[in-house]
């Protein structure tokens, strides 16, 4: 038998393998379908709307009514009426709306008499996105209150319309978001979440895969089947899992980019590249926590402390620069971090390989990482001497 | 021996059982590592991660075509703000464009030909923001930033306009801004990253490491042919309510130490604000845990591999955190998501967690979460003995079963002998 023949009946076996242990489908395609599932139909807005925001009104005049119904009928806003402020400040306190927004007494009169009242209102921070979002509503309404107030004294003046606009906004800015125009929250969040939940399963399929001959004591016959080569061993069983979860990471990027049409500047094809890069780092790290740690069970654990790390030091929510420079260190060695640049030059920029070259060069070399001591896997492969489970 | 009073028995027998099942979590390094490693160091790692929260001073570039007086005072107080920093003056659009991929800068303002002379025809003079949207958070400082320093300026430019068309100081003071506002962001001041998203993930780290590491010995006793419903089957299937008492007494008891580590030692080490009662918080922390035990020993029933947890439910994680509420608001989810939500005791503890002791509310801005998770206790509670119940079931009934998986597998095609050949050389 030559080493190709091997290689093949390796992959066989693993074959075999899979097809006895449900747990293997369901680990890998049953969680990834899952995740896309939960994430697709979670964002599927893109944009939370009306987002509840408490009002205190204690004008009772034609401009609160106004500024109340106005608010409601901005996308992001829908107003809850409260009789009193510390009922509204305990409903913001517990999560039930973002904000409260309190007008004052009199504030029609003041506003006509040119006393400056003051509208006051407070956001609930620490329901993020609800908070900011609430914050920005209530902010454009105060400033388009003013401005209509503004074009109210000034056609009494006896201007026409437009000296007006340039009188009330002498400035506008407009803005253009690169690569997300809509400010949509799924284009944002699934698009690196998802591959995250790839990278996770890949590193824990493989190491369960790879260990599971050490648990139940299957790793001798594996070496006698590829003629007690680690490599080749290594290669029939990475032969399979490679396939296996290409195919997820290319079923992934077509259902991203272009079932679902998230944008792209760039090309597809090189998110294919992007993706299978990202699954062999993966792979690596996975061979090299086996060999570091020939007990399974430790592994294994390992293995998910380690990924679940990798969301956050990717460092799409959370910029890599706003963290300490420790941690910053630490992300490049995740192959999710690259990913995640490579998408950003590929995805938002559409840069090509000018922009995104290094990331596969950085992918490409987690794949020196398992060759540190592949002799340990073999030896604990031929003697199982460690800790079975 | 005189036969004991149930009491005395049902007390011994928990006894038993409680001491037997402690025993069992401290004898696996796996458990222990779960519990002890990532239940320990898992709230400082993520401390360390989200140390800062804010991202200050997002470099952006700058291109000023106009070149007058007004573009240059605009840029001064960009550049001024917390939020952004002025990295780059460019030339062209061309070149920081590329600096924008090189990642050098995050945002680039653009200052048209015409501004200074729209500003000086009192036209709406336009400028052009162009932001990175690889992280919200950039384009987020870069709008802020903008923004603030347009409502500023637009402040100063009317008052010049205003006194033109013949209005004194004071009237033009008072059209400009008819209806003032103050706005309050009183539980998180500068939208920090870390407040919001660190009080969330301390609690899940509770959750799912309890989860995690009760499925790990579940899975083990398992494949080891013990069961961890064995006891009661001595007792021929009465008894579940102890065997769930008393595994649940060594998990609420380990975690009564670890989930005051993380919800009290954790956030006083990294100045996570602590504006709660300590006997609120408390309260609705045990509440949380005693929930999470029962939560966990209902859906740990379902693993029978030591190691399959990690492989079915890791990604759950990521889910749960977003399941909370805490960044997508709870009533933007679609209906089936938001009942979902509801099998989680992660969802209501992380709200009562944020309510009480990071917005500092009292106990009753966590009371609908307390009692939902009363509620699930109650249910969980049921289900766990359930699956004791199933458990044994299952156990006296292991050979009928096995038949029908082996003809199931038969009527599949699978040879389970010629598997075993080609997988293990036997």
């Amino acid at each position: 038998m030559n080493n190709w023949q091997r290689i093949l009946s390796v992959a066989r076996r693993e074959l075999r393998i899979i097809r006895n242990r449900p747990l293997y489908f369901m680990g890998s395609i049953g969680v990834i379908a899952f995740c896309a599932i939960f994430f697709l139909t979670f964002l599927d807005h893109g944009l939370p709307d009306d987002i509840p925001i408490g009002v205190v009104d204690e004008d009772y005049s034609t401009t609160s009514r106004n500024f109340c119904q106005q608010l409601d009928a901005t996308q992001l806003g829908k107003v809850v009426h409260y009789d009193s402020f510390s009922s509204a400040r305990e409903d913001m306190t517990s999560g039930k709306i973002a904000g409260v927004c309190v007008i004052p007494a009199g504030m029609n009169e003041d506003i006509q008499a040119f006393r400056q009242p003051k509208i006051t209102f407070y956001v609930n921070g620490l329901y993020f996105v609800s908070g900011a979002l609430a914050w920005k509503d209530l902010l454009t309404m105060v400033n388009l209150t003013n401005g209509a107030v503004q074009r109210e004294v000034l056609r009494a003046k006896g201007f026409n319309d437009s000296q007006i606009m340039g009188m009330i906004r002498p400035i506008d800015i407009d803005t253009h978001q690169i690569g997300n125009v809509t400010t949509n929250y799924n284009y944002y969040l699934s698009g690196i979440l998802l591959p995250g939940v790839l990278e996770m399963i890949v590193i824990l399929v493989l190491i369960y895969s790879l260990g599971a001959e050490l648990k139940f004591g299957t790793s001798r016959h594996l070496m006698d089947t590829s003629g007690h080569s680690i490599v080749t061993a290594l290669a029939g069983k990475l032969l399979v899992w490679t396939v296996v979860f290409s195919a997820i990471g290319f079923v992934l990027v077509m259902l991203l980019y272009h079932w679902l049409h998230f944008p792209i500047s760039g090309s597809i094809f090189n998110m294919f590249i992007a993706m299978f890069l990202m699954i062999l780092a993966s792979e690596a790290i996975a061979i090299f926590i086996l060999e570091m740690l020939p007990v399974p069970r430790l592994a294994l654990s390992i293995g998910a402390l380690y990924s679940v790390l990798g969301f956050s030091l990717s460092g799409f929510t959370l910029p890599l620069e706003a963290m300490p420079p420790y941690i910053q260190g630490l992300a490049s060695a995740f192959p999710l971090r690259h990913y995640y640049l490579f998408y950003v030059q590929e995805v938002i920029f559409g840069a090509g390989f000018a922009g995104w070259w290094k990331e596969v060069i950085y992918l490409l070399m987690f794949l020196f990482v398992p060759l540190i001591d592949l002799n340990r896997l073999k030896k604990a492969y031929i003697h199982q001497n460690f800790p079975k489970e | 021996m005189a036969k004991e009073g149930f009491i005395k028995t049902w007390l011994r027998d928990w006894w038993d059982i409680f001491c037997h099942e402690l025993k069992q979590i401290f004898s696996d390094g796996g458990v222990l590592l779960i519990f002890f490693v990532a239940g320990l160091a898992y709230p400082l790692l993520y401390n360390l991660v989200y140390l800062n929260g804010i991202l200050s001073d997002t470099p952006i570039a700058v291109v000023d075509d106009a070149d007058c007086s007004d573009s240059r005072r605009f840029i001064r107080e960009i550049d001024a703000t917390r939020e952004v920093e002025v990295a780059a003056k460019c030339v062209n659009m061309a070149e920081a464009e590329q600096l924008m991929k090189d990642r050098k800068v995050n945002g680039i303002v653009y200052f048209p030909r015409d501004f200074g002379e729209k500003l000086a025809r009192n036209e709406t003079a336009k400028l052009s923001l162009y932001a990175d949207m690889s992280s919200f958070l950039y384009y987020k400082n870069a709008m802020i930033a903008t923004n603030f320093v347009m409502l500023h300026e637009i402040g100063q430019i009317q008052m010049e306009r205003y006194s033109l068309a013949g209005m004194t100081e004071q009237e033009a003071s008072q059209v400009i801004k008819p209806l003032g506002y103050e706005d309050n962001n009183p539980f998180n001041r500068a939208f920090n990253y870390s407040f919001f998203l660190i009080s969330a993930i301390l609690m899940i780290i509770i959750q799912q490491t309890m989860f995690y590491g009760m499925s790990l010995l579940v899975g083990t006793q398992r494949e080891r042919n013990h069961s961890f419903a064995s006891l009661p089957d001595k007792l021929e299937g009465h008894g579940m309510v102890r065997v769930v008492l008393g595994r649940g007494g060594a998990y609420w008891l380990l975690y009564l130490g670890i989930g005051m580590y993380i919800a009290f030692i954790v956030p006083a080490i990294f100045g996570i604000p602590q504006r709660g009662q300590f006997g609120d918080v408390l309260a609705m922390l045990l509440f949380f845990i005693t929930d999470c035990v029962f939560f966990s020993m209902t859906w740990s029933t379902l693993i029978t591999r030591r190691e399959s947890v990690f492989l079915l439910f890791l990604a759950m994680s990521p889910i749960c955190l977003f399941l909370t509420g805490c960044s997508w608001p709870t009533v933007a989810f679609p209906g089936f998501w938001k009942a979902f939500s509801y099998i989680f005791p992660s969802t209501f503890g992380v709200q009562g967690y944020i309510n009480l002791s990071t917005a500092g509310g009292d106990i009753s801005a966590a009371g609908s979460q307390m009692r939902i998770m009363i509620l699930q206790t109650i249910i969980y509670f049921g289900a766990a003995c359930g699956c004791i119940f199933a458990e044994n079931w299952v156990i006296r009934h292991k050979e009928e079963i096995r038949e029908k998986r082996d003809a199931l597998a038969k009527r599949a095609g699978i040879d389970k002998a010629e598997d075993a050949r080609i997988i293990a050389g036997k």
